[in-house]
């Protein structure tokens, strides 16, 4: 019995080491002058890309298709962090995992990089909204907080965005100071794309008719809605999409696209758009996307979408969804 | 008429005899207690018998017809062993637990009867359940476990009865009210009961006829027989036999 | 919320109707998953339809229609594991529950990702049911209950001794495969209208609260769907009324109709000792 028990063992040693020796391992080609970078969301990951050009590869952790807010990194991400030059995240609220991971990485020499460094966060403003809601309806709870509260989507105000690429900026010169001038061309001319994008979307807003956007997924995105002035209400109160609404969540959306008379509402993307579908049934609206970037889908990554083209989308639906000229 | 008639019945195990040119028939009406030491065989006969297991050499044959082309089992009403399959907190009622006794027989779709009802009605009343048809199993002592497990094995009407060591777990007050009931089905309905046991004393209180297997068969016959009989003096011993015949009077 | 506006919202109407034909298909079948000590299958099965949508999606087929075939396949298989590993059901689902699961994530992993997120295309929420799913759950609701309904006495045999079922005549391989079977359809398409959490606590409470004050078979599996139908409404109407999420004050209502058949059975059990 006690060597059966024990054959069994050695074999599957065996046999395991067998099999995972035969993997290939990725080997990096020798004289390779490029900075790694690892970053965690597509917005970083594209800023990085921009501003770093071709002295820098940049990786990003979450795969294609996945929802950041539940993203756990695996052995092998942690890996790919520690063999990084640098590494560049949103935010401690976006990604709350990072200190525990980065204790684990023994890479000394490993630049981290938080790219919201600089960046005030907005409140839970949705909890605002809510305790307005809650007080008329005399209704008294507790409330539970993900983030202390914190919004953490704040790539989608574009002047936090420059504020981003900044510090991605910072990240380059210090590990590599040489190039200087290329990197600080590089972020200039992307800046500037940055501020073309939000005079797009001014001038878009000045003619308007409607000014609330309903979204039937997470709230993301409060700062876009601050800063042009829109009135934002989202679905869910919690800024993941895995929570659930309440009926009331879902009334209150009903009633005030009823009251302001609109005529489309807005789904997110990745997450399956069963409350915006809902809404759509109940109020006969047509259903248009805005797209959160913080992650993209496979068939996005193979077209090559960029924050600024994911941003010119939003503001093509965010013409036809607010009816502007 | 001879219901169950075994011919040099032989089973071996993993290169172990453990039934070794086996013979005896049953007739209607019997009551056999068939006994013997561990091992002796005694449930794999039965599981022979009642085809669940093959044998090495040798023929069985229930109601006339070999096992293998048997498929009368209404006929045949079996209690198993370990009579702890099910579990006691089960929610059923010994009605519900004797009714399903009887479905297995009937063709789809399957609805009780007012024949049914009779049936189900006579198998409680017989086995002294019908007091308790709408308790819960859990409910219930040991002893009226075993009788209920008994009223579900005769609610079809069988004309053999095997029943695998069903009083190990009784009580002695139960176990002779357990007796009293097979004694009721024996001597009024007639049913030929094959009853398995360890309790070579009590059995001979009951039984007509005392099968004992070590391997063989040691003795087949009356009781009274065996009583007398000088071979089973010498084989075990004088105490034991007297012990035996004792109760029988 | 006045109870006016409960009845004008198409979705509430959808939530009680679909929500209400899924909890009476779960508290059936949950009767005989919890006696078998099989209640945790519909988690189990759960994580493997995760592994078998991750499938679909690799190889670009509609995932739900794939789905069906392997978790009625690993319901199989847990039955199988329970019979000739002999395992106890929770082991068995455990090993293809983590089977599922880990499969899933390799798979995921190899792909390189997909369109959308797994996860949110599994768990479906009550308060967004489309027309389709409604018609789903009524199907879903009969082809359950005939099947149930007319093997109820083989099914009842098999669960209560199946030594002595099989004995009798009756083909136990044939009812256990049915119910696992059963089980498995149940979870994929349950999973999709009303989510996971739901689905899970539909197979499991109601059936633990009619245990606890039945007092035979047909009337464990009567209360059962009482209870469980009952819940749904009740909890639908309180999440309304309160403003909390729907699927989690189900499972509370269920809970505390739990605590309430516990509660008395021990007040009338104190009363007779």
């Amino acid at each position: 019995m006690k060597r059966s028990i024990v054959s069994v063992f050695i074999m599957y040693i065996f046999l395991s080491l067998i099999f995972l020796s035969c993997q290939k391992r990725e080997t990096v080609p020798a004289g390779d002058k490029t900075i790694k970078v690892v970053t965690t969301l597509f917005p970083v990951y594209d800023f990085a890309k921009n501003v770093g050009g071709k002295r820098v590869q940049v990786e990003l952790l979450l795969l294609p298709g996945m929802e950041p807010h539940s993203f756990e990194p695996k052995p092998g991400d942690i890996r790919k962090i520690s063999d990084a030059d640098i590494f560049m995240y949103t935010g401690k609220f976006m990604e709350p995992w990072i200190e525990d991971v980065l204790k684990g990485v023994p890479n000394k020499n490993l630049l981290v990089i938080n790219t919201s460094m600089g960046i005030a966060l907005a409140e839970d403003r949705d909890l605002a909204e809510h305790h307005k809601y809650e007080k008329k309806s005399g209704s008294q709870h507790e409330h539970h907080h993900e983030y202390n509260g914190k919004d953490p989507h704040i790539w989608l105000d574009f002047s936090n965005a420059q504020t981003m690429v900044e510090n991605i900026l910072n990240g380059f010169i210090t590990k590599d100071p040489a190039n200087r001038d290329e990197y600080l061309k590089n972020a200039e001319a992307y800046s500037a794309q940055l501020s073309r994008l939000d005079r797009q979307f001014q001038e878009v807003r000045a003619s308007c008719k409607k000014d609330m956007i309903i979204h039937g997924g997470h709230f993301a995105f409060g700062y876009l809605a601050r800063r042009y002035h829109l009135q934002y209400l989202s679905a869910y109160r919690g800024f993941s999409p895995n929570a659930e609404p309440t009926p009331g969540n879902i009334i209150q959306l009903i009633k005030n696209f009823r009251n302001h008379h609109l005529n489309y509402i807005f789904f997110e993307e990745l997450v399956s758009p069963n409350v915006a579908e809902t809404i759509a049934r109940e109020t006969g609206a047509k259903l248009l996307m805005l797209h959160g970037a913080h992650n993209i889908s496979r068939s996005e990554w193979e077209q090559n979408v960029t924050f600024i083209s994911l941003m010119e989308n939003n503001l093509k639906n965010l013409r036809i969804g607010l009816e502007c000229q | 008429m001879t219901i169950v008639a075994v011919e040099h019945l032989s089973f071996r195990y993993n290169s172990v005899e453990v039934l070794s040119d086996i013979s005896f028939d049953v007739t209607a009406g019997d009551y056999v207690g068939l006994v013997g030491p561990n091992g002796s065989g005694k449930t794999t006969a039965i599981k022979v018998i009642l085809g669940l297991i093959k044998q090495t050499k040798g023929m069985v044959s229930l109601f006339g017809t070999k096992t293998n082309d048997f498929r009368d089992w209404r006929r045949i009403g079996y209690l198993p062993q370990k009579h702890t399959h099910f579990n006691p907190h089960f929610p059923a009622t010994v009605r519900e637990i004797v009714s399903s006794g009887l479905f297995s027989t009937k063709k789809f779709p399957k609805r009780i009867q007012r024949f049914d009802e009779a049936s189900i009605d006579e198998a409680m009343k017989l086995t002294d359940v019908a007091d308790i048809r709408h308790k819960l199993i859990g409910e219930l002592s040991g002893g009226q476990q075993q009788r209920v497990l008994v009223a579900r094995a005769i609610v079809n009407r069988p004309e053999l009865l095997i029943l695998d060591e069903p009083t190990t777990a009784l009580d002695p007050e139960a176990r002779e009210k357990f007796f009293q009931t097979l004694m009721g089905l024996n001597h009024n309905r007639n049913v030929t009961i094959i009853l398995i046991t360890h309790d070579i004393a009590s059995i001979g209180k009951y039984a007509s006829k005392l099968l004992y297997l070590d391997k063989q068969i040691i003795f087949y016959g009356s009781f009274e027989d065996f009583c007398v009989s000088d071979n089973m003096t010498n084989y075990f011993g004088e105490f034991t036999q007297h012990l035996i015949c004792h109760r029988h009077d | 919320m006045d109870i006016f506006s409960f009845f004008q919202y198409e979705f509430i109407w959808r939530a009680v109707i679909s929500g209400s034909f899924i909890a009476l298909v779960c508290s059936i079948l949950g009767v005989l998953l919890v006696l078998r000590r099989l209640s945790l299958i519909g988690d189990g099965l759960a994580h493997v339809t995760f592994g078998s949508v991750a499938i679909g999606l690799l190889f670009k087929q509609h995932p739900v229609y794939l789905s069906i075939p392997i978790v009625m396949a690993s319901s199989l298989a847990i039955l199988k594991l329970t019979e000739k590993a002999k395992l106890y059901g929770d082991a068995a689902i455990g090993i293809v529950s983590s089977l599922g699961i880990a499969g899933g994530i390799i798979i995921a992993s190899v792909a390189g990702g997909f369109n959308i997120d797994i996860f949110s295309f599994l768990f479906g929420n009550i308060l967004s049911i489309s027309q389709a799913e409604v018609l789903t759950s009524i199907a879903l609701s009969i082809v359950v209950l005939l099947s149930i309904f007319f093997f109820y006495h083989e099914h009842f045999a098999t669960a209560f001794d199946e030594e002595f079922a099989k004995i009798s005549g009756i083909d136990t391989r044939k009812i256990n495969a049915i119910l696992v079977l059963l089980t498995g359809i149940t979870v994929v398409l349950a999973m999709k209208i009303v989510g996971i959490m739901l689905t899970s606590s539909l197979l499991i409470l109601p059936s633990v609260t009619a245990l606890q004050i039945a007092r035979s078979f047909k009337s464990t599996m009567v209360v059962s769907s009482i209870c469980g139908i009952v819940s749904v409404i009740i909890g639908i109407y309180a999440s309304f009324v309160m403003n909390l999420p729907t699927g989690a004050t189900i499972v509370m209502a269920n809970f505390l109709l739990f605590l309430t058949a516990y509660a008395y059975k021990n007040a009338v059990q104190r009363k007779y000792h």
